[in-house]
């Protein structure tokens, strides 16, 4: 449950700080060829493989 | 009219949060986990999403909205620090559970403990930002 708490408040700061999520950045940024979504995109879909794979291992 | 159309947008974007299995937080972290055992489907999702766009978007905002007077486009060009620090924390966030906005708020309705305790923990994240960017 404190890694659903954790998460949240996470995703929702992120979003907020980030101007977008997956569905902001990813599907609606990238067809409209934004930088910014390009980068953002590829930021947080490389923070989610490191802390999927720094979960596995703890 | 406006609410009919959100509506509208609303279930048939859930339908395919649902459908993709985008609200399934083991399907998430499974692609996540590319090295180990890869689950590579939801690719698809997005990159499906991305190709229908890249050849709507065009004549979609050529045209005038149904709803308003112009499209509302973010107008920012620059890759700042506030970007790469928020999608930072939302991908670690995102990582974590294995949910994102939009499942999370699609997920409401099974009024499951974690469903709920994310939107809320969501929810208290956005107004640490409204209370961050105030000081």
């Amino acid at each position: 449950m404190g890694v659903v708490l954790l998460g949240g408040f996470l995703v929702g700061l992120g979003t907020r700080i980030g101007s977008g999520c997956t569905s902001g950045h990813g599907v609606c940024g990238l067809p409209r060829k934004s930088l910014r979504s390009l980068s953002a995109t590829a930021i947080f879909m490389a923070f989610g493989i490191i802390t999927v794979f720094i979960m596995r291992l703890v | 009219m406006k609410s009919l159309i959100a509506i509208v947008g609303g279930v048939l974007f859930s339908i395919g949060l649902v459908i993709s299995g985008m609200i399934n937080p083991n399907k998430v972290i499974g692609f996540l986990d590319i090295f180990g055992n890869w689950d590579y489907a939801l690719a698809f999702v997005m990159g499906g999403a991305v190709i229908v766009n890249l050849i709507l978007f065009p004549f979609i905002l050529k045209k005038k909205p149904l709803c308003d007077e112009t499209h509302h486009l973010p107008s920012n060009k620059q890759v700042d620090k506030k970007l790469i620090i928020g999608s930072a924390l939302f991908g670690i966030g995102w990582g974590l559970v294995g949910i994102c906005p939009g499942p999370g708020i699609v997920n409401l309705v099974t009024f499951d403990t974690k469903a709920l305790a994310f939107v809320g923990a969501m929810i208290v994240g956005m107004f640490a930002y409204r209370f961050l960017e105030s000081k």
